[in-house]
């Protein structure tokens, strides 16, 4: 069956961004870091807390543990996106891309994909290695089970997650537009990054008292959700709306 | 009248700022011939190359490619044209090897799957690439790159190639060979082939039709043959003798309407102003002086000759 053209686009740009080991390095480590960070906080306490202690605890550790394993995913998404247009633009192989038949959309989408394909294989797999070590530590501890994620962060990783990474690559699209070098838009992506962060970890930066309000929790993931919702289409839109072959090339 | 070609540029313009990369320029290249672009460096080629490509946007004016326009329809455009942008052999993936590199443009440019492998194989057999296929793009040399990318520029088999500078850094068997493969492209299956090169020699030897293209402005457009007459160039004549060279030397000199004069071993090279008034009356003087002349020829101007007088009457 024929691939269509953005999907070729795509695996060929992550196979480029494999070749990259600033890239390769960023994805073991934010596959690594999340789940083990994520194991840490969520089993960590239930070895040596009980109780209300341990309850209260939970309730704090929950919502930042499935907003961390989601940043931990997004943010090699800033790096292969950097690296599919100014990447391109900088070692002279957008140019031939330029004069194929691909049209805007598909090429955008294309370098859209190649991000979100490996961001979300690793949003996938750290989410499972992190309910699976949690689990296998608890039980083989004697210790009650947590369930991760619960209802919030499911909807925090399985909704709010998707739609930043969408978000975050498309920003990072009309941010190829305006920078030259790759490192440019590296920069730039710390920022980005910070956009998205403070929403999402704001449910534990925002109870003065220490104890986290779940309605507080759910407030919080709808806002990302909102956020993200909304700058997505934004960017989005203005990534192929000001999408500009002109500038690309005479950027180089 | 119905302008019919391939090619055709309508008042094509491009504009970066405040500089005029291109000004109002209009070519005409027929289907299944070998066109020619000239110029210094800045003159404008590869800024042509890509409005062609439809990768820039013209400022002002429009191309016809085939039958398609480049403004209204860019991606059909794009699919019957095959492109080796400028410094093509930098224009390769370096991380993916040379089969890698062409099977993602053939998906790109909807071979369908089942002839990619094949049509791969001839090319770069063809290129003498073939032993190097598993080879990384950026292991290659800078020649075979350049033979990578123009099997890249043909594998949809394109009925327009736009190439930059085809041959520059083969070496030049390989440089003959793709001389040859663009000849026999165009013969054979009516491909139409637009060159920018530095190449003059090249040029001559393959283009149908050559334009002379200077500040972004077309100064001059034709057959080699045509560009002479259009430029009423000088005529140089070489009159070659036996005897006294000497002698045919000051006889020459002597004429008011000989221009310059460059002394060989047995020959003279000599410009004369208004020969056809002018050669009768300096062939008679020799033959009165006793000078034995062997040969009195028109040496008909290179393409350096024309292009370097265009261009000098661009700077006047």
């Amino acid at each position: 069956m024929a691939r269509s053209k953005s999907m070729v686009v795509a695996l060929a740009d992550i196979r480029m961004a494999l070749e990259l080991r600033m890239v390769k390095w960023s994805l073991v480590l934010s596959a690594a870091f999340g789940p083990f960070l994520t194991i840490a906080l969520v089993a960590g306490p239930s070895l040596v807390l009980t109780g209300p202690e341990l309850e209260l605890i939970t309730a704090v550790l929950m919502p930042m543990a499935a907003a961390m394993l989601a940043m931990f995913s997004i943010i090699p998404a800033t790096m292969i996106s950097a690296n599919a247009l100014v990447g391109e633009r900088e070692q002279n192989t957008l140019e031939p891309l330029l004069c194929t038949p691909l049209t805007d959309r598909e090429l955008l989408w294309g370098k859209t994909l190649s991000s979100i394909l490996i961001c979300g294989a690793i949003l996938v797999l750290s989410t499972l290695a992190s309910a699976i070590g949690i689990a296998a530590i608890l039980l083989g501890a004697g210790k009650q089970l947590i369930i991760f994620p619960d209802l919030p962060g499911l909807f925090m990783l399985a909704v709010v997650a998707p739609i930043v990474l969408f978000a975050v690559v498309s920003l990072m699209i009309i941010i190829s537009g305006k920078v030259q070098r790759v490192y440019e838009a590296y920069q730039m992506s710390g920022a980005i990054i910070m956009i998205f962060m403070l929403p999402m970890m704001a449910p534990i930066v925002s109870s003065p008292s220490g104890v986290v309000d779940p309605s507080m929790v759910w407030m919080w993931n709808l806002l990302s959700f909102f956020l993200a919702v909304v700058i997505a289409i934004i960017t989005w839109a203005v990534a192929i709306k000001q999408f500009n072959r002109d500038k690309m090339v005479s950027l180089v | 009248m119905r302008i019919v070609g391939e090619i055709i540029t309508n008042q094509l313009s491009k504009r970066f700022g405040e500089l005029k990369a291109l000004n109002r320029v209009d070519i005409v290249v027929q289907r299944g011939s070998v066109f020619g672009l000239l110029g210094p460096n800045g003159a404008g080629k590869s800024t042509t190359t890509r409005l062609l490509s439809t990768v820039l946007k013209p400022s002002f004016g429009t191309a016809q490619m085939g039958e398609f326009d480049i403004i209204e329809n860019p991606v059909k455009v794009r699919e019957i044209t095959g492109v080796l942008p400028e410094e093509g052999s930098h224009t390769l993936y370096p991380s993916m090897t040379a089969y890698q590199n062409l099977e993602y443009f053939a998906n790109l440019y909807d071979v369908p799957d089942e002839e990619i492998p094949e049509r791969i194989e001839e090319l770069l057999t063809f290129m003498e690439l073939w032993e190097r296929k598993d080879d990384k793009a950026g292991e290659l040399s800078t020649g075979n790159r350049q033979r990578l990318a123009l099997c890249r520029a043909l594998l949809h088999k394109p009925k327009i190639l736009l190439l930059d500078e085809p041959t520059s850094a083969l070496d030049p068997i390989a440089a003959k060979r793709v001389r040859e493969l663009i000849l026999s492209l165009a013969k054979k299956y009516g491909q139409t082939f637009f060159i920018n090169s530095h190449n003059l020699s090249e040029v001559q030897r393959i283009c149908d039709r050559i334009a002379i293209l200077d500040e972004g402005q077309i100064l001059l457009t034709g057959t080699t043959s045509e560009l002479r007459q259009k430029l009423h160039a000088k005529q140089e004549f070489v009159i070659r003798v036996v005897g006294d060279i000497k002698k045919a030397e000051s006889v020459v000199t002597s004429q008011h309407f000989v221009e310059s004069v460059k002394i060989g071993v047995d020959s003279l090279l000599v410009t004369i102003e208004n020969p056809t008034e002018n050669n009768s009356q300096l062939m008679r003087d020799l033959l009165n002086a006793g000078v034995n002349i062997v040969e009195f020829a028109e040496e008909e101007a290179s393409l350096e000759d024309l292009y370097l007088e265009v261009l000098k009457g661009g700077d006047n």
